[in-house]
């Protein structure tokens, strides 16, 4: 296995685990999910609730399909979408003076939003993208899976 | 299975997540979720601009801001909030030392009680005040919170501070330590 490879393959595992424990940490917290999103004041309530539910449950199907190496290059993707819009929600609400890790927005409030958090965000969005453009990496399904 | 129905069964489970997720919440909706979606407002109200005039009884009698002499220092918080806890210490030095000559009012802006689960109330308000030991005025409880949505600034605590001519000078949106929040005072008091 050369070296490109075997990179591929650790950061997409890496990226799928990841997504996987994140969004299980959030199922059956909807309402701290909620709130954090509300806080940075992108989305109207009409939508913040509904991808309160949904989202944890998209992060551990794709975090799954990453981590088994299925579709990986549309898992991909979607992962690095996903964390470059969290990357910006983040940055936009540092920009916006939003940042509140000295105030409270929600009784479920955890949100986090400073620099860092972005920087992190779009580092991992970065990780994605690389495992989009070379997928599938080794010991992945997309190799075993037939075409017909 | 092949890739094909691999393909078809990812974008139905998807599917089903989004759809499932918009059919419990608008069928199922709860007051908590709804609650939870929207951030507190940003009032209109800036630094600059007139003070809302408002009435509202307190814990130590009624406060008529268009009647008050006194420059005012006005706090909307929320009961569950740890920052709005914290601040309850510095407020309480803040009153200590300048509360003759600074009306003091904490305004609670939160439908939310102190646990964060269940309706706020003028009990739940009394047990914060009595928890942290707040010595200043704390307006009575209005579930329509009326005074504190012309003040809020999208989170808790807000404060404000407003001169003897009625314009806010100091309006902010976080927890602020004593120093921080003394040096405002003087500000306003010169």
């Amino acid at each position: 296995m050369n070296i490109r490879i075997a990179a591929v393959t650790i950061l997409r595992i890496a990226l799928g685990v990841l997504l996987v424990v994140a969004g299980a940490l959030k199922v059956g917290h909807a309402l701290d999910l909620a709130a954090s999103i509300a806080s940075f004041r992108l989305l109207p309530p009409a939508v913040v609730a509904p991808l309160a539910i949904a989202l944890p449950f998209v992060e551990i199907f794709v975090g799954l399909y990453l981590a088994i190496g299925l579709f990986t290059r549309w898992a991909a993707m979607l992962a690095a979408l996903q964390f470059a819009l969290y990357g910006v929600a983040v940055a936009s609400a540092v920009l916006r003076g939003l940042a509140p890790n000295c105030g409270c927005f929600g009784p479920n409030d955890r949100a986090t939003a400073d620099w860092p958090h972005a920087a992190f965000d779009f580092a991992l969005a970065l990780c994605a993208t690389l495992v989009a453009i070379y997928a599938p990496g080794s010991l992945a399904l997309d190799r075993r899976i037939s075409t017909q | 299975m092949n890739r094909r129905a691999l393909l078809i069964f990812s974008i139905v489970a998807l599917l089903v997540i989004a759809v499932v997720a918009i059919v419990v919440v608008k069928f199922q909706p709860t007051q908590q979720l709804q609650n939870a979606s929207t951030a507190p407002i940003v009032a209109p109200a800036s630094v600059g601009s007139i003070a809302p005039t408002f009435s509202t009884p307190t814990t130590q009698g009624e406060f008529d801001l268009a009647t008050v002499k006194r420059p005012v220092l006005l706090e909307v918080f929320a009961t569950w909030c740890p920052h709005c806890q914290y601040e309850t210490g510095v407020l309480d030095r803040l009153y200590t030392r300048y509360g003759k000559q600074i009306a003091f009012i904490a305004i609670p802006g939160s439908t939310t009680d102190i646990t964060g689960t269940g309706p706020s109330s003028q009990e739940d308000v009394q047990g914060f005040i009595d928890r942290f030991g707040v010595r200043y005025p704390v307006a009575m409880y209005d579930p329509n919170l009326s005074v504190a949505k012309a003040y809020i600034q999208g989170g808790y605590p807000t404060i404000a501070m407003i001169d003897r001519s009625k314009h806010i000078v100091y309006l902010k949106s976080g927890q602020r330590n004593y120093a921080s929040l003394a040096g405002a005072v003087k500000h306003l008091l010169r």
